[in-house]
């Protein structure tokens, strides 16, 4: 074998140039398509939270009825997506939520009716929790529990209240008692800033 | 290690005598963590097989040229890039299948299968029987986990491949979906195999086995 000091340094350069070039062009040449299904997947979360199921799971259809009902408005300096009906008059704000669950950051988004009287759904984009266990809050049992909730009650910004607690409305995850808590939290949290926010306009 | 180079050998080593999870005990912690679905555990097969045969191809394609002593990282390297490519690969064509597996296509990179087998076989033996080399070991892990998620999710959901095949009347076992079932399950295959595997030796008693 070659002992040379400046052989193994060249021969790494050039292998990672290599690859990196072959990565990079893969990266390039698929960019399009991946963007695409992210906004496909954004487009469907969005839909679900307000409770309108598409004709069928094709793309084109679920872009179809993105772009039929949901809609965009400015808001607090950042689009805020909204459910709007036939007259574009808007039924329900889509609330950005976010915050940290047991392993990272939780993000996702909470549908509000426009007099902010029921939560319409909730769904989550993007956390790290545990498969099986915190990760469950993706689960359809538990984002189903969200559908419908009426929080004209609500005192002092718990919206979400665990059962057994005296209001409950939701069930936690058993097992995953700390992203069950944190989830409660920032759900509750930012619709109680969102609603100030708004009616403070 | 194996000598001989024929594909029938290196694929019944890689499958069965030498199996990576049964035998070497090792890509473990995948094994334990995708199996509870028979789908997930395919694709992660799939995944692994094709990164370990296509590294093992690359690594030795480039054994003579490569320095003894920064072998190691040359070899994390191309590993690294080949998951990244099935990483863009699942993202681009099967987002379905890329959320599913999150985290775990990325992990594919800390599997011991693949540097395992770029160490011991592809860097003494020549790209086209490294390539079966990694494509039997990939297939003997995928076999190990197929064999696992189907007895997780047909208990745990009552399903096959998402297809349900018992009736109402069966009452899903929620343990077998949980990771603890991963655990008991492997061990009973590991125990299987080693009970055949040591009945196999006593029948050839006086011959050498290889391993």
């Amino acid at each position: 074998m070659k002992k040379s000091f400046s052989f193994p340094i060249i021969f790494m350069v050039i292998l990672t140039a290599f690859f990196t070039f072959i990565l990079a062009f893969l990266n390039y040449s698929t960019a399009d398509k991946i963007s695409f299904n992210k906004e496909l997947e954004l487009n469907k979360k969005l839909l679900y939270i307000f409770d309108i199921t598409p004709s069928s799971g094709e793309p084109d259809e679920i872009s179809q009825a993105f772009m039929d009902n949901i809609g965009s408005i400015p808001f607090d300096d950042e689009p805020l997506y909204v459910h709007h009906g036939e007259n574009e008059e808007v039924l329900g704000y889509a609330v950005p939520i976010n915050g940290s669950g047991l392993w990272g950051s939780i993000e996702g988004f909470v549908g509000i009716s426009s007099d902010y009287s029921t939560i319409l759904g909730l769904d989550f984009t993007s956390h790290s929790e545990t498969p099986g266990l915190g990760g469950r809050i993706s689960e359809e049992w538990f984002r189903e529990q969200f559908r419908g909730i009426d929080i004209t009650a609500a005192k002092n910004g718990e919206y979400i209240i665990y059962k057994p607690a005296s209001g409950g409305n939701v069930d936690a995850i058993a097992g995953a008692t700390l992203t069950s808590k944190s989830v409660s939290n920032f759900v509750n949290d930012d619709i109680y800033n969102f609603i100030r926010l708004r009616k403070g306009e | 290690m194996m000598k001989g180079d024929s594909p029938k050998k290196i694929f019944m080593m890689g499958i069965w005598k030498d199996n990576p999870v049964l035998v070497q005990i090792i890509g473990i912690c995948s094994a334990l963590a995708v199996t509870n679905l028979m789908l997930n555990s395919l694709i992660m097969g799939v995944g692994l097989m094709f990164v370990t045969a296509f590294s093992s191809f690359t690594v030795s394609l480039i054994r003579t040229f490569t320095p003894k002593h920064i072998r190691m990282m040359v070899q994390v390297l191309i590993i690294a890039a080949y998951v990244i490519i099935v990483d863009i690969f699942l993202q681009a064509y099967m987002p379905e299948m890329s959320k599913a597996l999150g985290p775990y296509v990325g992990l594919i990179i800390t599997n011991c299968i693949i540097m395992g087998r770029a160490e011991a076989y592809a860097q003494k033996n020549p790209p086209i029987a490294s390539f079966l080399d990694g494509l039997a070991s990939g297939l003997g892990y995928t076999i190990v986990l197929l064999i696992i998620a189907f007895i997780r999710e047909l208990m745990g959901f009552g399903s096959i491949f998402g297809i349900p095949v018992l009736g109402e009347w069966w009452t899903p076992w929620t343990i077998m979906i949980m990771p603890p079932a991963a655990f008991f399950i492997l061990a009973v295959v590991i125990w299987v195999t080693k009970n055949i595997q040591d009945k196999e030796k006593d029948e050839k008693k006086g011959e050498v086995v290889s391993s």
